[in-house]
Parts: C-alpha cells; sequence; structure tokens
C-alpha cells in the first residue's frame, strides 16, 4: 500500500470516517470510563468483548481503539477537578492540574488537557500512519539492560516530583518499589512479602493501589472541606468567548504538545513501558527544559500539557510493535490481538501484506477518533469545571462507592476493595505528612517491571552485573540519567547564587 | 508559639519510613530460605530502603534536638469534630467491604451512602434516601446491568432478576 498518494490517504481516510456510527458510542463510553478511576481502556473493552466478539473484525477493532483513545482523555479530567486521576496515565496530570483547578482555572486546565490529549494523539498517529515501519524497529533495540535503565528515569521523577524534600520523596518511591516487588519470584515462584494472602500471589494489582492511593485518600482529605476547592465560587462555568481564549491558549503550547506527544509515541513503541511511565517521563522532561521549573507542581500549563500529551501518543505507540511484529505493547493491544487472533487474521508483517486496508486503517481509526473528539471537547471544557462546586458532602461518599467498584471489576475479588482501602489509608497518611502518592505509585509500577528485566539481564550474562553496561544504546542511556538526575540540583544552586548575589546588589 | 511548634519536627512524619523498614525486614525475613536468585531484589531493595530511611532517621533526631519534638496528631486526623468523622468514614468504607459479600452491589452501595451523607451533614433524611437510592440504582444500571461486572448478588440482585 502506497500511503505517499493522495488518492491512498483519502481513501483510507474515507474509509475509517464511514464508522462515525461506533465511534461516536465508543468515544462518549471511552471518557466516561476513563474518568472512572480503575476503569482503564482494557477492562472496559474486556467487560465489552463479547460485543466486540459479535463484530465484524474492523468494526470491532475500530470501537476498541476509538474507546482506548478516549479513555486516556477521559482520565485526565476527574485528575484536574478532583485530584483522582482516572487511569495511571493521568497520574501525573495531577500535580499541575488540581492546582489550576485550586487556583480557580479549572475550565482551563481542562481545556489545556483536552486540547493535548487531542492534538498530542492526533499528531502522533498520523507519525505512526507514515513511518510505521521505520518505528517497529525500534522494538528491537531495546533490551532488558535499556529497559531497566529507561525505568530508572522513572526513578529519577521520584526526585524530581517530591523537589519540596527529595529524601521523603526517594523513600516513598523505595517504598513503592518495594511493595510493587510483592508476590511470586520469576524464576522460583516463591511468594515473597504477601502476609500470607494467596491473592497477593500475583504482586500488588495495580488498579486497586491506583484507587486507593488517589480516590480514597482524597476523597477522606476532602472532607474537611465544603468544596473540592476551598472557594467553590471560582470555577463556575465560563463563557463561549472565555472558553475559546482557553483553546486559543492551549494551541499556543504546539511546541510542548508536538515534542511530548512524539516521546510518549517513542515509550509507547516499548513493550511493557506504558501510558504512567510515558506521562511521568514527559512532566519531568518537560519540567528539566523549562525556562520555569519552580512553577511545576503550583498550577503551571506545561504540567498538564506534558503528561496529556505524552500519554495519547502511547496510545498509538502500543499498537506499533502488535501491528508491526505481532507483540502487543500493552494490556489494550494485547486484547486487541486476542479479538484478531478470534477472528483468524494474522498480526505482525503477514497483516501488512494480507489485510494492509485493516492495518493502516487501525492508526487511521485513531486519527479519526480525535478528529470527532475535537468537537466535543468544547462543552466538555465548558460545563464540566462545574464539578468542583458539588458540596463535598455528596462528592466524597459517591466516589468512594464508585472507585471501590473500579478496584473490583480487573479481578473481581472483594479482597482488591480491601487492598483499595489499606492503600487509600497508606495514601492518607503520605498525603498529611509530605510523602507523595504520585512517588508511591510510579514505585508500585515500577517494581515489578525493573526486577523482570534486571533479572532477565542478569541470567543471560550469567549473574555478571556488568551486563548493566555492555550495550551502547544502555551506555548512552546511563549517561542521560546521570544527567538528569544532577543538572537540576546544579541549575537550582546557579539560581540561587544568582539570586543572591542580585539581592545583595539591590541591598 | 505558632511558629515554634512549626519547626517541631512531627512524630507523625516517621509512620511511612518506619512502616517501610518494619516492611522491609518482613520481605527480607520473608526470603531468607529461597535460593539466591529469589532473594536479590529484596536484599538489594531492602538495603536501599533501610538506608534512605536511616538518613532520614538520622536528619530527625538531628532536628529535633535542634528544635523540638511535637506529635502532631492534629496535623495527620484534622481537628476533633472532623477528626472524628474521619475516623467513623473510614470504618464505613471498611464496613461496607465486608459487606458486599452479603449485601450485594446496590443494598451495600445505599446503605454505605445513606450512612456517609448523613454522617457529613447532608439533611434532611428525604433528600438523604432519595439521593443514596438514585445513586445506587444509577450504579447497579450502569455496572450491573450494562457492564455485567461480576459482583456477589445480594437481595435486590436477586429480586430484580425475577423481573429482568
Amino acid at each position: 500500500m502506497d500511503l505517499t498518494s493522495i488518492d491512498t490517504l483519502s481513501a483510507l481516510f474515507l474509509h475509517a470516517l464511514g464508522y462515525w456510527w461506533i465511534m461516536i458510542p465508543a468515544v462518549l463510553i471511552g471518557i466516561v470510563m476513563g474518568a472512572i478511576p480503575g476503569f482503564a481502556a482494557h477492562n472496559t473493552i474486556i467487560i465489552l468483548l463479547p460485543l466486540t466478539l459479535a463484530f465484524d473484525v474492523e468494526t470491532a477493532l475500530v470501537f476498541m481503539t476509538a474507546l482506548y483513545c478516549a479513555s486516556h482523555l477521559g482520565g485526565g479530567i476527574p485528575a484536574i477537578l478532583l485530584n483522582i486521576p482516572g487511569t495511571g496515565g493521568a497520574a501525573a496530570t495531577t500535580l499541575d492540574g488540581y492546582a489550576m483547578t485550586k487556583k480557580g482555572e479549572a475550565a482551563k486546565a481542562l481545556m489545556l488537557c483536552f486540547v493535548a490529549s487531542v492534538i498530542g494523539g492526533l499528531l502522533s498517529a498520523v507519525v505512526t500512519l507514515f513511518a510505521l515501519p521505520v518505528l517497529a524497529k525500534a522494538g528491537y533495540y531495546i533490551h532488558s539492560v535499556e529497559m531497566v535503565v529507561i525505568m530508572l528515569f522513572g526513578l529519577a521523577l521520584i526526585a524530581a516530583i517530591a523537589a519540596d524534600d527529595m529524601l521523603k520523596g526517594l523513600i516513598a518511591g523505595g517504598f513503592g518499589l518495594l511493595l510493587g516487588s510483592m508476590g511470586a519470584d520469576h524464576i522460583y515462584a516463591a511468594p515473597r512479602g504477601t502476609f500470607g494472602f494467596l491473592e497477593l500471589f500475583d504482586g500488588v494489582p495495580l488498579v486497586p493501589a491506583l484507587v486507593g492511593l488517589f480516590a480514597i485518600s482524597e476523597a477522606i482529605v476532602m472532607i474537611e472541606q465544603r468544596f473540592v476547592v476551598t472557594d467553590g465560587s471560582t470555577n463556575k462555568t465560563v463563557s463561549w468567548g472565555e472558553t475559546l481564549r482557553n483553546f486559543a491558549f492551549a494551541i499556543s503550547r504546539w511546541w510542548q504538545i508536538t515534542w511530548t506527544s512524539l516521546l510518549g509515541l517513542l515509550i509507547g513503541i516499548l513493550p511493557g513501558a506504558g501510558a504512567s511511565i510515558a506521562a511521568f517521563v514527559a512532566y519531568q522532561q518537560s519540567r528539566l527544559y523549562s525556562k520555569n521549573p519552580e512553577l511545576y507542581g503550583k498550577g503551571h500549563p506545561d504540567g498538564v500539557v506534558a503528561p496529556e500529551s505524552a500519554n495519547n501518543g502511547v496510545t498509538t505507540g502500543t499498537m506499533v510493535p502488535l501491528l508491526a511484529i505481532g507483540v502487543p505493547g500493552g494490556s489494550t493491544a494485547a486484547v486487541m490481538m486476542i479479538v484478531l487472533q478470534y477472528h483468524g487474521f494474522p498480526f505482525g508483517p503477514r497483516l501488512f501484506v494480507e489485510s494492509p486496508m485493516l492495518a493502516y486503517g487501525v492508526i487511521m481509526a485513531m486519527v479519526v477518533s480525535y478528529i470527532l473528539m475535537l468537537f466535543m471537547i468544547f462543552p466538555m471544557a465548558r460545563y464540566m469545571s462545574r464539578v468542583t462546586v458539588v458540596p463535598t458532602n455528596y462528592l466524597v461518599p459517591i466516589i468512594v462507592a464508585f472507585s471501590l467498584v473500579g478496584a473490583f471489576v480487573p479481578r473481581a475479588f472483594i479482597f482488591d476493595m480491601g487492598i483499595a482501602f489499606a492503600f487509600g489509608i497508606l495514601g492518607y497518611i503520605a498525603r498529611k505528612t509530605g510523602y507523595h502518592v504520585a512517588a508511591i505509585l510510579i514505585g508500585i509500577i515500577l517494581g515489578p517491571l525493573i526486577e523482570r528485566s534486571f533479572m532477565l539481564a542478569m541470567r543471560i550474562s550469567n549473574n555478571d552485573p556488568m551486563v548493566m553496561f555492555s550495550s551502547n544504546i544502555g551506555n548512552v542511556l546511563w549517561v542521560c540519567l546521570i544527567l538528569t538526575l544532577a543538572v537540576p540540583p546544579l541549575i537550582e544552586r546557579r539560581r540561587k547564587r544568582a539570586a543572591a548575589a542580585s539581592g545583595a546588589t539591590a541591598g | 508559639m505558632d511558629g515554634d511548634s512549626k519547626e517541631r519536627v512531627r512524630l507523625v512524619d516517621l509512620i511511612i519510613p518506619v512502616s517501610a523498614v518494619v516492611y522491609a525486614i518482613y520481605y527480607v525475613a520473608s526470603v531468607r530460605d529461597f535460593p539466591f536468585q529469589a532473594q536479590i531484589t529484596g536484599l538489594l531493595l531492602g538495603s536501599l530502603l533501610g538506608l534512605l530511611c536511616t538518613i532520614f532517621f538520622i536528619r530527625f533526631i538531628w532536628q529535633a534536638r535542634r528544635s523540638g519534638i511535637r506529635i502532631g496528631w492534629i496535623d495527620l486526623i484534622g481537628k476533633p469534630s472532623i477528626g472524628l468523622k474521619r475516623l467513623i468514614f473510614a470504618g464505613l468504607i471498611l464496613l461496607s467491604t465486608f459487606a458486599v459479600p452479603w449485601g450485594g452491589f446496590t443494598l451495600t452501595t445505599f446503605v454505605f451512602l445513606v450512612a456517609s451523607f448523613h454522617l457529613l451533614g447532608v439533611r434532611p433524611l428525604t433528600r438523604v434516601l432519595v439521593t443514596a437510592a438514585t445513586a445506587a440504582i444509577a450504579g447497579w444500571l450502569f455496572f450491573i446491568v450494562l457492564l455485567g461486572a461480576r459482583f456477589p448478588r445480594g437481595p435486590f440482585e436477586l429480586l430484580m432478576s425475577y423481573w429482568i
């Protein structure tokens, strides 16, 4: 299939647009489900699997991709309005999104989130469409050693996020890593640190941990306030004119949206590295290269844009290894692989040979879904900020009741609701004593991933720890990692010296 | 005095590092009889966490000797009126997770919402009952009927299964 021809591209686009009737409900379901903590896209798709299996394969794939893209957009809504990320990928959005809401800028933050999600997702889908054969090769160069270093970037974020007290941030992250390493080890399947619970044999379930650390702990904190933000009147419905100005402001961050979405796309291509890692990496990199890093965490627009464009960049990224080499890049891609398998379609290079319209159609369906979402963001950005003026005595019990459903759904264990409660208490204590819950969560996410890659690298090298420095790509990444850790304190020190010098001169 | 108490270190700040150290010790103890490869993660992460917490404890003691120490209980749970509400609310969440297998989703959610709304000051009782019933039934329709979430069935779900 020649994608450089306008005819082919327009035929592909019109073909995808023909599925608008299934995309619109999928986008709506995706936004709603993404906004409910615990209901990630793959959970929703799994729940709706009987429905998707009843469709023909193309309709099913279009439905799933549209829902997947929309759920990443939806995840940012509660992150901004309630400090509760709807999906793991939106956890980094809470840092500046909620701070903007507290300043009375909820509508602006929502518009930034929607524009970054839609434009970021659209851009990465278009890039993927043209660069699919080249991008697919990136997966071949990333092995266990490189994965360990990439994930150590995540650890660097912990220090950056908890900049007020780096030691507390590192303790929270280290505690998260150890909790994340709970469960059976990868070689002997010996249970470690599980308190004897069989339900923890597979490790800490991520969704209940997310629900507990963010939703339940935040709900318990919220009890002391009358409204979500201290002054409920500051987030009233904005006018259409203001909505358009917010849209123009969001568009003005086009460069930030572009590079963070492409970063998300690259991270998404790596199997196992999902939206949460991409969002935190993008947030940290955006802060690192910002002219005003001190504004991050206090309601800086770029702190909303970076994670949101990155987590939407991931959506197309996770499709690349599935379509190109037949390895799903994430859990949603894995579900899609099951649907392809069920319908008897091949995946990997054979899919492009036997059904090119279907293979490129998946990416084009993403492009069309994002275009459809573009029309939905205006009313959403205008009215949704009203959630913050609902009194907390109504909101808090409803958040807890429905979040607990989210904790239950992925594994259908009542035990997981107890896990969510336990993490809720841990998250509450962490919030009240200055340990960032995002640091604990990132530790829990990275714990099993780092362990798996580390153990794999050690086994391949007969337990030689020097294997960690055996790859050229890995070594470049090590240098980048050290720079990432060392540069911010040095810049900060220089700024303080400059400020002190200018103060002395003024005095 | 206020300004002075702000500078004093709070004992509640130790909850997370102490919990982390206790869990690290338990984790390492739980792998002591396993082969080396199953122990390595626990040993590496346990040592790292132990090192970080030791630095924190040393800093805590140094700051406590310099500026004094306080419990910080109010900072943690809030003023007595709010603190009591918080504890009861947390208790209600825990109770509802235990009650789900018997009460099912809808009834448990309804009872939890009624108790929580009442605790958090929603009045009058009619509004509490109507809001809780609406939310519980909306949840049942969305999560159980529409999405087919496999919640344990309670009296309400069993009753409705005769009609639907």
